[in-house]
């Protein structure tokens, strides 16, 4: 079990790392046990194909930050509830609101849930701020 | 502060409640001043507002069943995630997954955010779509007003 303090700490580095761009922290963060699912694929990945979506998320997009965050913890792990913002390379932006609750052993994570609305994606205007 | 049982209990409270279709159980575990934010419209609702919305969805919706429920609490709330099970009355059916946190106070839940992705289920697409279009229905509204 980790305390209050340690799992934010956990939280905001891997929210920072992947903000980043620093796949070694991201990957550091990860138990090499990890599960990922998220909730517009109802599938679950393991930690290499959770990383491998990163860095085609980064080929997609110039830039994407974690704002708005509001962290709350509970025994072994944390709910994270943010503004995902991503910047296309053409300028472009858009903005998700996602909840993601993370279950953690020995300082990392080894289970990420992840929810948001897939349709924004698609729907959004191209030029503009989201919000 | 409110106990972990306590949390769960309010928890369980609500959703059986809802599953149920039983109003006045459900507006029970709600603050005076409760609110709710849904992620999909970006719209925050009014205890009253969103009492009558519920009840209104029911009666388009044949069943709807709260199931694999996972709850977690913290300091002063919870955290949900459950899938959902609808079927409305043409017997089309949709499954969603909804993670929904809820802030608590003296024994009742004072605000929700809730997370969905309308997508999976077309019955939520054209509520999104009805929302969307009465949204800039207000919005055109507003305007010729100014004008």
């Amino acid at each position: 079990m980790s305390d209050d303090t340690d799992l934010r700490d956990l939280c905001n580095r891997f929210l920072d790392s992947i903000e980043r761009r620093d796949m070694g922290a991201v990957a550091e963060i990860l138990s090499p046990d990890l599960q990922f699912w998220a909730n517009f694929t109802n599938q679950t990945k393991s930690r290499d194909a959770m990383l491998e979506a990163i860095g085609a998320g980064y080929a997609a997009h110039r830039r994407r930050t974690y704002d708005d965050r509001q962290i709350r913890t509970f025994d072994h792990g944390f709910l994270a509830q943010y503004t995902c913002r991503l910047v296309r390379h053409d300028g472009s932006s858009l903005a998700l609101w996602a909840a993601m609750v993370a279950e953690v052993r020995d300082g990392r994570i080894v289970r990420v849930d992840e929810y948001l609305d897939s349709g924004k994606f698609a729907k959004q205007p191209a030029s503009g701020a989201a919000r | 502060m409110m106990t972990d049982a306590e949390l769960r209990e309010l928890c369980r409270r609500f959703f059986d409640g809802y599953e149920g279709h039983r109003i006045e159980e459900v507006a029970s575990t709600l603050a005076d001043d409760f609110t709710v934010w849904m992620a999909p419209f970006d719209k925050t609702m009014q205890r009253e507002d969103w009492l009558k919305s519920s009840v209104s969805g029911w009666s388009n919706t044949r069943r709807r069943i709260y199931i694999d429920r996972n709850v977690d609490t913290f300091d002063c709330g919870f955290v949900h995630r459950y899938t959902l099970h609808i079927t409305e009355h043409s017997g089309r059916k949709s499954t969603l997954q909804v993670c929904v946190v809820a802030e608590c106070r003296d024994g009742r839940i004072v605000h929700m955010a809730e997370y969905i992705d309308p997508s999976k289920s077309p019955a939520w697409e054209e509520r999104k779509r009805r929302e969307a279009a009465a949204a800039a229905a207000a919005e055109k509204a507003a305007a010729e007003v100014k004008a």
